[in-house]
Protein backbone atom coordinates (compact mmCIF):
# COMPACT_ATOMS: atom_id res chain seq x y z
CA UNK A 1 0.00 0.00 0.00
CA UNK A 2 1.43 3.35 -1.07
CA UNK A 3 1.02 6.13 1.49
CA UNK A 4 1.63 9.89 1.67
CA UNK A 5 1.96 11.37 5.18
CA UNK A 6 1.56 15.03 6.19
CA UNK A 7 2.35 16.61 9.56
CA UNK A 8 3.93 19.97 10.28
CA UNK A 9 5.63 18.82 13.48
CA UNK A 10 9.09 17.41 12.89
CA UNK A 11 9.05 14.89 15.75
CA UNK A 12 5.72 13.34 14.77
CA UNK A 13 6.53 13.47 11.07
CA UNK A 14 9.87 11.75 11.41
CA UNK A 15 8.75 9.36 14.14
CA UNK A 16 5.64 8.14 12.36
CA UNK A 17 7.42 8.07 9.01
CA UNK A 18 10.03 5.80 10.59
CA UNK A 19 7.39 3.50 12.03
CA UNK A 20 5.55 3.27 8.69
CA UNK A 21 8.77 2.64 6.80
CA UNK A 22 9.48 -0.31 9.08
CA UNK A 23 6.07 -1.80 8.23
CA UNK A 24 6.38 -4.50 5.58
CA UNK A 25 3.21 -3.77 3.63
CA UNK A 26 3.56 0.02 3.57
CA UNK A 27 5.50 2.03 1.02
CA UNK A 28 5.78 5.59 2.29
CA UNK A 29 6.14 7.43 -1.01
CA UNK A 30 6.39 10.98 0.35
CA UNK A 31 6.33 12.83 3.66
CA UNK A 32 5.31 16.50 3.68
CA UNK A 33 4.77 19.32 6.17
CA UNK A 34 1.88 21.42 4.84
CA UNK A 35 -1.40 21.04 2.94
CA UNK A 36 -0.17 22.49 -0.35
CA UNK A 37 2.68 20.00 -0.45
CA UNK A 38 0.23 17.25 0.49
CA UNK A 39 -2.10 18.00 -2.42
CA UNK A 40 0.87 18.20 -4.78
CA UNK A 41 2.23 14.87 -3.53
CA UNK A 42 -1.13 13.17 -3.95
CA UNK A 43 -1.37 14.50 -7.49
CA UNK A 44 2.04 13.11 -8.33
CA UNK A 45 1.95 9.76 -6.54
CA UNK A 46 -1.79 8.90 -6.56
CA UNK A 47 -1.29 6.94 -3.32
CA UNK A 48 -3.65 4.29 -1.97
CA UNK A 49 -3.95 6.19 1.30
CA UNK A 50 -3.06 9.50 2.91
CA UNK A 51 -2.36 10.08 6.58
CA UNK A 52 -2.62 13.74 7.54
CA UNK A 53 -2.58 15.97 10.57
CA UNK A 54 -5.61 18.28 10.86
CA UNK A 55 -3.98 21.44 12.17
CA UNK A 56 -1.29 22.56 9.79
CA UNK A 57 -0.01 25.87 8.40
CA UNK A 58 -1.08 28.49 7.62
CA UNK A 59 -3.98 28.78 10.12
CA UNK A 60 -3.49 25.60 12.16
CA UNK A 61 -7.25 24.95 12.18
CA UNK A 62 -8.88 22.66 9.61
CA UNK A 63 -6.27 22.39 6.87
CA UNK A 64 -6.18 18.59 7.11
CA UNK A 65 -9.97 18.30 6.92
CA UNK A 66 -10.09 20.59 3.90
CA UNK A 67 -7.30 18.66 2.21
CA UNK A 68 -9.01 15.33 2.96
CA UNK A 69 -12.22 16.48 1.31
CA UNK A 70 -10.39 17.78 -1.72
CA UNK A 71 -8.41 14.59 -2.08
CA UNK A 72 -11.54 12.45 -1.86
CA UNK A 73 -13.25 14.64 -4.46
CA UNK A 74 -10.33 14.78 -6.89
CA UNK A 75 -8.73 11.39 -6.28
CA UNK A 76 -11.53 9.04 -5.22
CA UNK A 77 -9.22 6.01 -5.28
CA UNK A 78 -7.21 7.52 -2.43
CA UNK A 79 -8.45 7.00 1.13
CA UNK A 80 -7.62 9.54 3.84
CA UNK A 81 -7.08 9.16 7.57
CA UNK A 82 -6.90 12.43 9.51
CA UNK A 83 -5.10 12.73 12.84
CA UNK A 84 -6.24 14.91 15.72
CA UNK A 85 -4.65 15.55 19.10
CA UNK A 86 -8.07 15.70 20.79
CA UNK A 87 -11.58 14.38 20.23
CA UNK A 88 -13.08 17.28 18.30
CA UNK A 89 -16.60 16.34 17.32
CA UNK A 90 -17.06 19.40 15.12
CA UNK A 91 -14.09 18.34 13.02
CA UNK A 92 -15.43 14.81 12.76
CA UNK A 93 -18.79 16.17 11.59
CA UNK A 94 -17.07 18.41 9.10
CA UNK A 95 -15.05 15.53 7.72
CA UNK A 96 -17.85 12.99 7.48
CA UNK A 97 -20.96 15.06 6.74
CA UNK A 98 -20.81 14.40 2.99
CA UNK A 99 -20.09 10.70 3.27
CA UNK A 100 -17.85 8.35 5.16
CA UNK A 101 -16.43 6.25 2.35
CA UNK A 102 -12.66 6.23 2.25
CA UNK A 103 -12.32 8.44 5.32
CA UNK A 104 -10.93 7.91 8.78
CA UNK A 105 -10.44 9.98 11.94
CA UNK A 106 -7.91 8.84 14.51
CA UNK A 107 -6.43 10.41 17.60
CA UNK A 108 -2.71 11.06 17.47
CA UNK A 109 -2.20 8.76 20.41
CA UNK A 110 -2.85 5.89 17.95
CA UNK A 111 0.15 6.70 15.80
CA UNK A 112 2.51 4.74 18.00
CA UNK A 113 0.20 1.72 17.83
CA UNK A 114 1.30 0.80 14.35
CA UNK A 115 -1.10 -2.09 13.85
CA UNK A 116 -4.13 0.13 14.50
CA UNK A 117 -2.74 2.80 12.22
CA UNK A 118 -2.02 0.40 9.37
CA UNK A 119 -5.45 -1.21 9.72
CA UNK A 120 -7.09 2.21 9.42
CA UNK A 121 -5.04 3.03 6.32
CA UNK A 122 -6.03 -0.27 4.74
CA UNK A 123 -9.68 0.28 5.58
CA UNK A 124 -9.85 3.71 3.95
CA UNK A 125 -7.79 2.60 0.95
CA UNK A 126 -10.49 0.03 0.25
CA UNK A 127 -13.28 2.58 0.48
CA UNK A 128 -14.13 1.75 4.07
CA UNK A 129 -14.02 3.93 7.14
CA UNK A 130 -12.03 4.08 10.35
CA UNK A 131 -13.21 6.06 13.34
CA UNK A 132 -11.30 6.21 16.59
CA UNK A 133 -13.37 4.63 19.37
CA UNK A 134 -12.94 7.78 21.47
CA UNK A 135 -14.30 9.90 18.64
CA UNK A 136 -17.38 7.71 18.38
CA UNK A 137 -17.82 7.90 22.14
CA UNK A 138 -17.57 11.67 21.97
CA UNK A 139 -20.09 11.93 19.14
CA UNK A 140 -22.58 9.68 20.86
CA UNK A 141 -22.14 11.25 24.28
CA UNK A 142 -22.72 14.73 22.95
CA UNK A 143 -25.72 13.83 20.88
CA UNK A 144 -27.31 11.63 23.50
CA UNK A 145 -27.58 14.67 25.77
CA UNK A 146 -29.46 16.55 23.04
CA UNK A 147 -31.53 13.74 21.64
CA UNK A 148 -35.14 12.87 22.10
CA UNK A 149 -35.39 10.64 19.06
CA UNK A 150 -33.49 7.88 17.32
CA UNK A 151 -30.96 6.81 19.90
CA UNK A 152 -33.53 6.67 22.65
CA UNK A 153 -35.16 3.90 20.65
CA UNK A 154 -32.14 1.71 21.21
CA UNK A 155 -31.69 -0.50 24.20
CA UNK A 156 -28.62 -0.06 26.35
CA UNK A 157 -27.11 -3.21 24.88
CA UNK A 158 -27.85 -2.07 21.31
CA UNK A 159 -26.15 1.23 22.07
CA UNK A 160 -23.07 -0.60 23.33
CA UNK A 161 -22.99 -2.70 20.17
CA UNK A 162 -23.47 0.41 18.01
CA UNK A 163 -20.51 2.10 19.65
CA UNK A 164 -18.32 -0.92 18.98
CA UNK A 165 -19.30 -1.59 15.38
CA UNK A 166 -19.27 2.08 14.44
CA UNK A 167 -15.56 2.18 15.16
CA UNK A 168 -15.04 -0.45 12.49
CA UNK A 169 -14.86 -3.50 14.73
CA UNK A 170 -16.08 -6.76 13.26
CA UNK A 171 -18.93 -8.70 14.82
CA UNK A 172 -16.40 -11.18 16.15
CA UNK A 173 -14.28 -8.45 17.74
CA UNK A 174 -17.38 -6.79 19.16
CA UNK A 175 -18.49 -10.11 20.61
CA UNK A 176 -15.16 -10.50 22.36
CA UNK A 177 -15.15 -6.96 23.71
CA UNK A 178 -18.69 -7.12 25.06
CA UNK A 179 -18.50 -10.75 26.23
CA UNK A 180 -21.33 -11.81 23.94
CA UNK A 181 -21.73 -14.49 21.32
CA UNK A 182 -21.18 -13.44 17.73
CA UNK A 183 -24.72 -14.48 16.96
CA UNK A 184 -26.02 -12.16 19.67
CA UNK A 185 -23.98 -9.31 18.20
CA UNK A 186 -25.45 -9.99 14.76
CA UNK A 187 -28.91 -9.84 16.25
CA UNK A 188 -28.25 -6.52 17.98
CA UNK A 189 -26.63 -5.06 14.87
CA UNK A 190 -29.67 -6.01 12.84
CA UNK A 191 -31.94 -4.35 15.38
CA UNK A 192 -29.83 -1.19 15.40
CA UNK A 193 -29.88 -0.93 11.61
CA UNK A 194 -33.61 -1.47 11.56
CA UNK A 195 -34.31 1.12 14.24
CA UNK A 196 -32.07 3.65 12.48
CA UNK A 197 -33.64 3.02 9.09
CA UNK A 198 -30.61 1.40 7.51
CA UNK A 199 -32.20 -1.92 6.66
CA UNK A 200 -31.83 -1.53 2.94
CA UNK A 201 -28.35 -0.08 2.93
CA UNK A 202 -25.91 -2.22 1.01
CA UNK A 203 -22.98 0.08 1.65
CA UNK A 204 -20.03 -1.58 3.33
CA UNK A 205 -19.88 1.45 5.58
CA UNK A 206 -23.30 0.85 7.04
CA UNK A 207 -21.84 0.41 10.48
CA UNK A 208 -20.40 3.89 10.53
CA UNK A 209 -23.49 5.20 8.80
CA UNK A 210 -25.47 3.96 11.77
CA UNK A 211 -23.78 6.61 13.85
CA UNK A 212 -24.20 9.27 11.21
CA UNK A 213 -27.82 8.38 10.58
CA UNK A 214 -28.42 8.90 14.22
CA UNK A 215 -26.66 12.25 14.13
CA UNK A 216 -28.71 13.31 11.11
CA UNK A 217 -31.89 12.22 12.82
CA UNK A 218 -31.14 14.54 15.69
CA UNK A 219 -30.04 17.47 13.54
CA UNK A 220 -26.36 16.72 13.94
CA UNK A 221 -23.87 17.41 11.22
CA UNK A 222 -25.89 19.58 8.90
CA UNK A 223 -27.42 21.95 11.42
CA UNK A 224 -24.41 23.27 13.24
CA UNK B 1 29.03 27.71 28.79
CA UNK B 2 29.10 23.98 27.92
CA UNK B 3 26.15 22.38 26.20
CA UNK B 4 23.46 20.84 28.35
CA UNK B 5 23.76 17.07 28.25
CA UNK B 6 20.55 15.26 27.27
CA UNK B 7 19.45 11.64 27.57
CA UNK B 8 16.50 10.70 25.31
CA UNK B 9 14.20 7.83 26.28
CA UNK B 10 11.65 6.22 23.96
CA UNK B 11 10.88 2.60 23.18
CA UNK B 12 10.41 3.32 19.47
CA UNK B 13 13.64 3.87 17.62
CA UNK B 14 12.22 6.28 14.99
CA UNK B 15 11.04 8.58 17.79
CA UNK B 16 14.40 8.34 19.57
CA UNK B 17 16.07 9.31 16.31
CA UNK B 18 13.65 12.23 15.78
CA UNK B 19 14.06 13.43 19.39
CA UNK B 20 17.82 13.38 18.93
CA UNK B 21 17.45 15.46 15.77
CA UNK B 22 15.31 18.03 17.60
CA UNK B 23 17.88 18.30 20.39
CA UNK B 24 20.68 18.65 17.86
CA UNK B 25 18.76 21.55 16.31
CA UNK B 26 18.41 23.27 19.68
CA UNK B 27 21.25 25.62 20.54
CA UNK B 28 22.99 24.79 23.78
CA UNK B 29 21.86 21.16 24.01
CA UNK B 30 23.65 17.95 23.07
CA UNK B 31 22.46 14.34 23.20
CA UNK B 32 24.78 12.11 25.22
CA UNK B 33 22.73 8.92 25.09
CA UNK B 34 19.45 7.27 24.21
CA UNK B 35 17.55 4.54 26.02
CA UNK B 36 14.72 2.28 24.90
CA UNK B 37 13.14 1.53 28.29
CA UNK B 38 12.68 2.98 31.75
CA UNK B 39 15.11 0.51 33.25
CA UNK B 40 17.74 1.32 30.66
CA UNK B 41 17.26 5.04 31.30
CA UNK B 42 18.04 4.56 34.99
CA UNK B 43 21.25 2.70 34.23
CA UNK B 44 22.35 5.20 31.61
CA UNK B 45 21.54 8.19 33.80
CA UNK B 46 23.77 6.74 36.55
CA UNK B 47 26.57 6.35 34.07
CA UNK B 48 26.18 9.53 32.01
CA UNK B 49 24.88 12.01 34.62
CA UNK B 50 22.81 14.00 32.09
CA UNK B 51 21.49 17.48 32.89
CA UNK B 52 18.17 16.72 31.21
CA UNK B 53 16.18 13.56 30.44
CA UNK B 54 13.52 13.64 27.71
CA UNK B 55 11.29 10.76 28.80
CA UNK B 56 8.46 9.11 26.86
CA UNK B 57 5.58 8.22 29.21
CA UNK B 58 4.47 4.92 27.71
CA UNK B 59 7.33 2.48 28.01
CA UNK B 60 7.55 -1.27 28.43
CA UNK B 61 8.48 -2.38 31.94
CA UNK B 62 8.47 0.56 34.32
CA UNK B 63 6.77 3.45 32.58
CA UNK B 64 8.18 6.93 32.13
CA UNK B 65 6.38 8.27 35.19
CA UNK B 66 7.89 5.66 37.51
CA UNK B 67 11.29 6.04 35.86
CA UNK B 68 11.06 9.79 36.47
CA UNK B 69 10.19 9.22 40.11
CA UNK B 70 13.26 7.03 40.55
CA UNK B 71 15.54 9.40 38.67
CA UNK B 72 14.39 12.34 40.74
CA UNK B 73 14.95 10.43 43.97
CA UNK B 74 18.69 10.17 43.22
CA UNK B 75 21.45 12.24 44.77
CA UNK B 76 22.06 14.42 41.70
CA UNK B 77 18.75 14.23 39.87
CA UNK B 78 18.51 15.45 36.29
CA UNK B 79 15.69 17.64 35.11
CA UNK B 80 13.06 15.39 33.49
CA UNK B 81 10.64 16.49 30.78
CA UNK B 82 7.92 13.99 29.92
CA UNK B 83 6.70 13.49 26.35
CA UNK B 84 3.84 11.51 24.86
CA UNK B 85 1.43 11.34 21.96
CA UNK B 86 -1.35 11.14 24.59
CA UNK B 87 -2.98 14.09 26.32
CA UNK B 88 -1.49 15.09 29.64
CA UNK B 89 -4.83 14.64 31.39
CA UNK B 90 -4.69 10.91 30.71
CA UNK B 91 -1.84 10.54 33.18
CA UNK B 92 -1.41 11.06 36.89
CA UNK B 93 1.84 12.99 36.95
CA UNK B 94 1.44 14.34 40.48
CA UNK B 95 4.51 13.92 42.61
CA UNK B 96 6.66 12.20 39.99
CA UNK B 97 9.08 15.12 39.89
CA UNK B 98 8.89 15.90 36.18
CA UNK B 99 9.58 19.54 35.37
CA UNK B 100 6.97 19.63 32.64
CA UNK B 101 4.97 17.66 30.10
CA UNK B 102 5.07 18.31 26.37
CA UNK B 103 2.84 16.61 23.80
CA UNK B 104 4.96 15.10 21.05
CA UNK B 105 2.74 16.87 18.51
CA UNK B 106 4.11 20.26 19.58
CA UNK B 107 7.62 19.30 20.64
CA UNK B 108 10.41 21.18 18.92
CA UNK B 109 13.48 23.32 19.66
CA UNK B 110 11.41 26.28 20.90
CA UNK B 111 9.38 24.18 23.31
CA UNK B 112 12.49 22.42 24.55
CA UNK B 113 14.23 25.74 25.28
CA UNK B 114 11.12 27.12 26.96
CA UNK B 115 10.69 24.03 29.10
CA UNK B 116 14.32 24.13 30.21
CA UNK B 117 14.06 27.83 31.02
CA UNK B 118 10.94 27.13 33.06
CA UNK B 119 12.63 24.32 34.94
CA UNK B 120 15.87 26.21 35.61
CA UNK B 121 15.04 29.95 35.71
Amino acid sequence: MRVVFADDNFLVREGVAGLLTETTDIELVETVADPDALLAAVGVHRPDAVLTDIRMPPTFTTEGIDAAKRIRAEFPATGVVVLSQYVEEDYAFELLCDGVEGLGYLLKERVTQVDDLVRALYDVSRGGSALDPKVVEGLLARKSTESTSALLGLTERELEVLQEVATGRSNAATATTLFMSERAVEKHVGAVFQKLGLVHESDVNRRVMAVLAYLDATGGARTR
Amino acid sequence: MPDLRVLVVDDQEPFRRAMRAVVDETEGFVVVGSAGSGEESLAMATELLPDLVLMDVNLPGIDGIEATRRLRAGAQPPVVILLSTYDEDQFDLAGCGAASYIAKAVFGPDRLSEAWAGACP
